[in-house]
């Protein structure tokens, strides 16, 4: 490999990670404040990735109106999915591990109302929603999906800090997400605080299915990418969205630089092999905050 | 009637593998998602050593449930020391590249085409007699002081090593046990469908096992093996188009969930006990 295909390949990689930055981000913001696995991520992702491809696809909407309805989409699933599968679990004080087993249910669930709206084929957002598709600096082709899809996550990820560290609602769910029975003592109506978290992460979890579907291609089965968010918000370390964000980029590069040397066959066995090699190194994932089990 | 018992031998072979996630998840609380993984690699090395090797068929079997204990040491070695989620993680990772390799090692699996031609072995009375002896041992783990060991380390890991339980060693004992145990259901299922493919094993597989667990109740052997024959059969009975039937069978569970988060039958057992005692009232009202 020479220096500019490496260098080609750093592009890619960073654009695959920013888009799983932003599903991690919006599973770890569901992970921090509930502290639960919640991957009915991935449905809500599905969801607003396919109304992302009938906007566009359907009403001939340009790429910004495609992103913002994939946004408003998401958030109103994720808000859907805390009404029918974590309220009621929430109220009765159920353990967390009954959120895990019903957020996979809803997982299931969404997905299989893609298959019944959608069939189980392959779709692909139509081409002209991004006009050119490559730019040519001297010998390196860059896709501008790739450039596009990297300047929305770099857009999505300032707004996120903006909301979390500036505007109230951020600090509370921050807050929250440290400890919910103080929070709630200091007079913040946390069941608004969570259903603001799943706005937030349903907002993140939309932008991510447009761009994924963007640069990949859609089948009801996307939803299961929310995996990638699984991962990186493990290996990221508890509690750091920075961590979890790094984690993922992480994740990307390791990713494509896999399938362009040892091709996408193997990758997942040596993925296996780094992540073991990864936490027998640094049990304390990238962020670094030492934590012990209910210590 | 026959088609009856190929359902049965079916729901026989899957409610083992779901005991096994009925000891790791339901009695220890360790999530491993890569569960099916075992039953694939019990399925693969089953089938080849009967159909490539020429090995009998029971000694087959051992192999595959031995090879399947030593993968689980391993993984175990790696994960269980560390937090629940990284466990979880390292399972997962585990599964994914498993899939992968049966994928991509063409010359003996067969890749994404599967594994075929595999003799119909498993008899009626073999799948019923596995699962009952499956029951009978998970009951047995459940008499003893170990369901207490593992009860202790499900809601307190670090209080349970402070009363003086071997909290890692504990826990691979439960994971080698429920990794033979999902191979077994592995091999049994693979010379039931007399077919195998790499996508058979995926998470998805694995986190339908946790669900039917958590079904039943998770503090209930009963509730798990009701749970178990009740939505392993749900896909027969409910014979209408896939999406619609798995879209009801997932509303049901939330439903379940939602208004009994304990499962279906809670704590509940069933025993002969009240049965007993109903005798012996009987014996002193003729008395």
């Amino acid at each position: 490999m020479d220096l500019i295909e490496i260098f080609q390949q750093v592009i890619n990689g960073l654009s695959r990670g920013a888009i799983y930055a932003l599903i991690a981000v919006g599973f770890a913001i569901i992970v921090n404040v509930l502290k639960f696995s919640n991957f009915a991520h991935g449905g809500v992702l599905g969801i607003s990735a396919y109304a992302g491809y009938l906007a566009s696809s359907q009403f001939n909407l340009s790429f910004i109106p495609v992103v913002l309805i994939g946004m408003v989409t998401g958030a109103i699933v994720a808000v859907l999915v805390e009404f029918i599968a974590f309220r009621w679990i929430r109220m009765q004080k159920g353990q967390l591990v009954y959120f895990f087993v019903t957020s996979v249910t809803m997982l299931m669930l969404l997905e299989q109302i893609l298959v019944i709206r959608f069939g189980s084929f392959f779709d692909t957002y139509p081409y002209d929603l991004i006009k050119v598709k490559f730019i040519n600096i001297g010998e390196l082709s860059i896709s501008v999906t790739y450039l596009i899809s990297l300047a929305v996550t770099i857009v999505a990820f300032g707004l996120l800090i903006y909301v979390f560290k500036k505007t109230k609602i951020g600090i509370a769910i921050r807050a929250a997400s440290n400890d919910m029975t103080t929070t709630s003592l200091m007079g913040i109506n946390t069941g608004m605080v969570i259903i603001a978290a799943f706005v937030v992460s349903g907002m993140m979890g939309g932008i991510s299915g447009v761009l994924f579907g963007i640069s990949t291609s859609l089948s009801p089965q996307i939803g299961q990418v929310v995996v990638k968010g699984f991962i990186a918000s493990v290996l990221g370390g508890l509690g750091s969205l920075t961590g979890v964000a790094v984690a993922a980029v992480a994740l990307g590069l390791i990713e494509v630089f896999l399938v362009s040397t040892i091709g996408s066959g193997y990758s997942p066995v040596v993925i296996f092999a780094l992540m073991i090699a990864f936490l027998l190194l640094r049990p304390q994932g990238f962020a670094g905050v030492s934590f012990t089990d209910k210590a | 009637m026959d088609f009856y018992i190929v359902v049965g031998i079916g729901i026989a072979a899957n409610s083992i593998a779901v005991l096994g996630t009925f000891m790791l998840t339901g009695m220890n609380g360790l999530f491993s998602l890569g569960q099916a993984a075992f039953m694939g690699l019990g399925a693969y090395i089953s089938a080849i050593l009967v159909v490539n090797v020429g090995l009998p068929f029971a000694v087959a079997i051992l192999i595959s449930m031995l090879i399947c204990s030593a993968l689980a040491f391993l993984v175990g070695l790696a994960s269980l020391r560390i937090r629940q989620d990284f466990f979880a993680l390292v399972t997962f990772g585990f599964g994914q590249a498993v899939i992968a390799f049966f994928q991509e090692y063409v010359s003996v699996t067969g890749g994404a085409l599967g594994f075929s031609n595999i003799p119909n072995l498993t008899t009626p009375t073999l799948a019923f007699v596995s699962l009952a002896v499956g029951i009978f041992l998970v009951w047995g783990f459940r008499r003893s002081h170990f369901l207490r060991d593992s009860l202790a380390i499900r809601s307190n890991e670090l209080a349970a090593k402070v009363a003086g339980i071997n909290v890692f060693k504990h826990k691979m004992i439960v994971f080698i046990i429920a990794a033979a145990l999902t191979a077994y259901a592995g091999s049994l299922m693979a010379f039931h469908t007399r077919y195998v493919e790499p996508k058979m094993y995926g998470w998805i597989t694995t986190v339908t096992w946790i669900i039917i667990v958590f079904f039943g109740g998770r503090d209930s052997l009963t509730g798990t093996m009701v749970g178990s024959i009740l939505l392993l059969m749900a896909p027969e009975l409910l014979r209408f188009t896939t999406a619609y039937r798995i879209i009801l069978y997932c509303a049901i569970i939330l439903i379940i969930i939602n208004v009994r988060p304990k499962g279906l039958f809670g704590t509940w057992e069933l025993s002969i006990k009240p049965l007993l005692r109903l005798f012996k009232r009987k014996k002193q009202e003729v008395s």
